[in-house]
């Protein structure tokens, strides 16, 4: 029976992005409704699938697709409460940015192709969700790969988004070849890839560092961690509800639920690695989103900056908080991307932070949610951020000084670029033309705020102790009580989040490049691309330019000229006479000796 | 010796496919292939097998090549082929001996016919499994062992129709 | 009928199958060309009939019932098509339809 329901959760958002996709792609209205009724109906699926499951319940089932001698590969569900937990955060989060999209991208002409490439996303973050094993994970892994690539690329017409899903495809791609290295490697140790078997094959005989290091690539480009952080950034150039899916409920939530599935494969080298690179990344991109102009890409960064908190988390030795933190981040991070689109949409597309001001008389609803939505990013107590950012703060406090720095160095820059971003867009007055015919946006663009803004981000800290099955992803009831990481915490929310608003308040354009140049171009400068620009253009085009100078004035030069001309280009012309002439008439003579020949073989005549 | 009926008939089929391969004229060509088409209808007839014999000259001689005819026509492509040397008409009556010498030779040296039936065709009898004339055992057959090729050969007419449809639109310049 | 053989008939059938591929092979209007593929399934179609005959089962001719009915969906699609390529190249020479090959 429960099977059955996990069949219509998969399915349905698939049924509706072929519906969408192959009918409906002239008339947009007809598949938006179809695409955000299955949005809605899988989430109370969902729902009813988190609230019925009991604490310790697993659902599994799996079937054989194909047996290599010993070996096969199955493909199945297995859920337990994680899952579960996951499956609602990303249906939930999922339908409300479907209906946002609905007012976002009314004025689209190609919404049809959107909204089936939003339901073909949640078909294929809900098929790793329920995936019993690696390689089922894997197939739905390039499928999220896929559509985010289509997703990012719905403007393909300008040039800018074209790149910016190529990057992400590609980018994409250097991980996951990890990811299926790493899958062999499961393979040739354990003979399975399937989680339960392989959790007790693991427990007999522990992975070695190499199989955590390469399953890691795969997180690495997924979840964006550095240093394949950089197509998240350039992402931005896809919708906005794009962007809020991708950042909030999707993409880069695989990452960090894959490796909580799979966290007793790896070992503590691999977590170190992935506690330093996440906390390195998560104050470093924190401080770069004090230095950008775009809206959405000041929030991409923040997204690293999250992305790294969680990376952290899992090095610490605590998925569950890393779990934690993605589903309080989806919620007030939907918040935020949903809210940057009610912006954009109200200024006419204008996405510079520089030109706005003043929005907060205009867009009141937008602001009030976006505020709400900031402070629980920036951790303010009992809102959702606070639950997962403090526990985490915590756990890097008992683990050493130099982590607990890092982290100490994200929360104060997250509360930062907050306050700057609330005090450039809501607060002072109208910088340009667009912000001062700014407009408030269509309700169904303000629901999705208000529910996901004004009720999640508040409440969902609270609500996330009440389903049974929920119970033990909080290792103990979050009460407040004072310690390093509280203390760390209130400190840099007044310290950071006020004086943001204050020192932002002092200029007319961005008071940091003011004050000091030389700091914020270092911030705005995007080092890994650049490297990797300077890797290709300097290190890998000299040699393919050698390789090639090799192949034409050696291979063909002196060999291909000299040595193999007369032969292959005798045959060449001899086939080119004989069967290549171009007509149908003598392919049907040969056609017609073949066949006289092969029957007379099949007779035993020759 | 065989049949001469059989005779006459094989003759009239052979000579009317020759024509219908040499005539340089399509509607020569379609009349060939028309009488053609009877000729084999003919030994249908002498097979015992009465129903297919009207079937195909309905639906073959009847229906098909006017279908044939019909485009003839519309294309109007009636005009001769261009001539082409005796070297070429040489290369093809050499491509037909060829291929018939080998279709020949297969049949003759296969040495399976003799195992497969006998010299004479069995006398026909009233059981409905066996070769019978009527129409009425086609379709008990066709309604009972052969159901499913009946409604794939349904589906089949059907996808041509529709097929034959698309086809026949005015192609749209963004289609 | 009683000195007529199934090897009789399948020469016959042979010969006229012979015949239809040497005209796809030889000629060049598209529209002989199909009607010769058609005397290569008629052919077929007598080789079965007989076959049937001499083995005395039913077999064979409803195959045969089976041939005409996919040869008429062949035709019907078959013609439709030469009629498009005409609309849209002018000519129905399979010689001038080589466009795969330059």
């Amino acid at each position: 029976m429960e099977t059955n329901l996990l069949d219509w959760i998969l399915f349905l958002p698939l049924a509706s992005a072929v519906i969408c996709g192959l009918l409906f792609r002239q008339s947009g209205s007809v598949a938006g409704v179809i695409s955000i009724g299955s949005a809605i109906v899988n989430s109370i699926l969902a729902l009813s699938l988190l609230t019925h499951l009991q604490a310790g319940d697993t659902i599994a089932w799996s079937r054989e697709i194909c047996r290599f001698g010993e070996t096969s590969l199955t493909v199945g569900y297995s859920v337990d409460q994680y899952s579960a937990l996951m499956l609602f955060v990303v249906t939930f989060v999922g339908a409300w940015i479907h209906l946002f999209s609905w007012g976002y991208m009314r004025d689209d002409s190609a919404r049809g192709r959107y909204f089936a490439g939003l339901s073909l996303f949640m078909f294929s973050i809900l098929g790793i969700v329920l995936a019993n094993g690696l390689v089922m994970t894997f197939i739905f892994w390039e499928l999220v790969g896929f559509c985010s690539y289509m997703l990012i690329a719905h403007y393909f017409d300008k040039d800018f988004a074209a790149a910016a899903s190529k990057k992400a495809f590609i980018v994409n791609r250097i991980g996951d070849l990890g990811f299926i290295l790493g899958i062999a490697a499961c393979l040739s140790l354990y003979g399975t890839t399937d989680f339960d078997t392989l959790k007790v094959a693991v427990a007999a005989k522990p992975a070695p560092a190499l199989v955590g290091f390469l399953l890691l690539g795969g997180f690495i480009g997924k979840s964006a961690q550095f240093p394949l952080h950089v197509w998240l950034t350039d992402a931005m150039a896809g919708p906005t509800p794009v962007s809020a899916l991708i950042h909030a409920a999707t993409m880069v939530a695989a990452g960090v639920f894959l490796m909580a599935r799979i966290f007793f494969l790896l070992h503590p080298d691999v977590l170190q690695l992935c506690l330093w690179s996440g906390a390195a990344m998560a104050a470093l991109a924190g401080l770069c989103a004090l230095a950008q102009t775009d809206i959405k890409k000041s929030l991409a960064y923040s997204t690293l900056a999250h992305l790294g908190i969680m990376g952290a988390a899992l090095g610490l030795g605590h998925p569950e908080l890393a779990l934690l933190h993605m589903a309080m981040h989806a919620c007030f991070k939907a918040t935020l991307f949903l809210g940057a689109g009610s912006i954009i949409h109200g200024c006419h597309h204008e996405q510079d932070m520089l030109q706005m001001g003043g929005l907060a008389r205009k867009m009141p609803v937008t602001f009030a949610t976006f505020l709400v939505a900031s402070l629980s990013n920036c951790a303010v107590p009992f809102l959702a951020g606070w639950y997962s950012k403090d526990a985490i703060l915590e756990a890097a406090h008992e683990h050493g000084v130099l982590v607990f720095a890092l982290l100490s160095i994200a929360a104060l820059a997250t509360c930062l670029y907050s306050g700057r971003m609330i005090r450039l867009v809501f607060m002072g007055e109208a910088r340009s033309e667009a912000s001062t015919h700014a407009h408030e946006s269509p309700w169904t663009m303000l629901l999705p705020l208000i529910v996901l803004g004004l009720g999640y981000s508040v409440f969902a800290g609270n609500y996330i102790g009440i389903p049974k099955a929920s119970v033990s992803v909080l290792p103990a009831p979050m009460h407040f009580h004072f310690g390093a990481a509280s203390i760390v915490g209130l400190g840099s929310l007044i310290f950071g989040f006020f004086g943001a608003l204050w020192f932002y308040g002092r200029s007319k354009s961005d008071a940091l490049r003011d004050a000091s140049p030389a700091l914020y171009g270092a911030l705005e400068r995007r080092w890994m691309d650049n490297l990797y620009d300077g890797y290709v253009t300097r290190v890998q085009q000299p040699l393919v330019d050698a390789l090639a100078f090799i192949d034409l004035a050696l291979i063909n030069g002196i060999g291909g000229k000299i040595l193999g001309a007369g032969i292959p280009a005798g045959l060449g012309a001899l086939s080119r006479r004989l069967f290549h002439t171009g007509s149908a008439r003598v392919n049907a003579a040969w056609f017609a000796i073949g066949a006289l020949l092969i029957t007379a073989l099949l007779l035993g005549i020759l | 010796m065989p049949d001469p009926l059989f005779v006459f008939f094989a003759a009239l089929t052979l000579g009317a496919a020759g024509l219908l391969v040499l005539s340089r004229n399509a509607v020569t060509s379609a009349m060939g292939m028309i009488l053609a088409l009877v000729g084999i209808a003919a030994e249908f007839f002498l097979l015992d097998a009465y129903f297919l014999g009207v079937l195909q000259v309905l639906v073959y001689a009847g229906a098909v090549m006017v279908l044939f005819l019909f485009i003839i026509m519309l294309l109007n492509t009636d005009k001769p082929e261009t001539k082409y040397p005796w070297i070429k008409a040489a290369g093809g009556l050499a491509v037909f001996l060829f291929l018939s010498a080998g279709v020949v030779a297969l049949i003759l040296h296969s040495g399976a016919l003799d195992k497969v039936a006998g010299p004479t065709p069995p006398e026909l009898s009233n059981n409905p499994a066996e070769f019978a004339t009527a129409a009425k055992a086609f379709g008990r057959l066709l309604y009972t062992k052969y159901m499913l090729p009946l409604q794939m050969a349904g589906l089949l007419l059907l996808l041509a129709l529709v097929g034959v449809v698309n086809l026949s639109k005015d192609a749209k310049p963004n289609a | 009928m009683e000195h007529t053989t199934l090897a009789h008939h399948l020469l016959l059938a042979g010969l006229l199958f012979t015949a239809g591929l040497a005209g796809v092979i030889i000629r060049r209007n598209l529209l002989v060309v199909y009607m010769c593929l058609e005397l290569m399934l008629a052919a077929a179609t007598l080789a079965l009939v007989a076959f049937s005959r001499f083995n005395n089962t039913m077999d064979g001719a409803i195959l045969v019932f089976f041939v005409i009915t996919v040869a008429a969906a062949e035709v019907a699609v078959g013609l439709a098509l030469i009629v498009a390529l005409y609309r849209r190249t002018g000519t129905v020479s399979s010689d001038q339809l080589n466009t795969l090959c330059d």
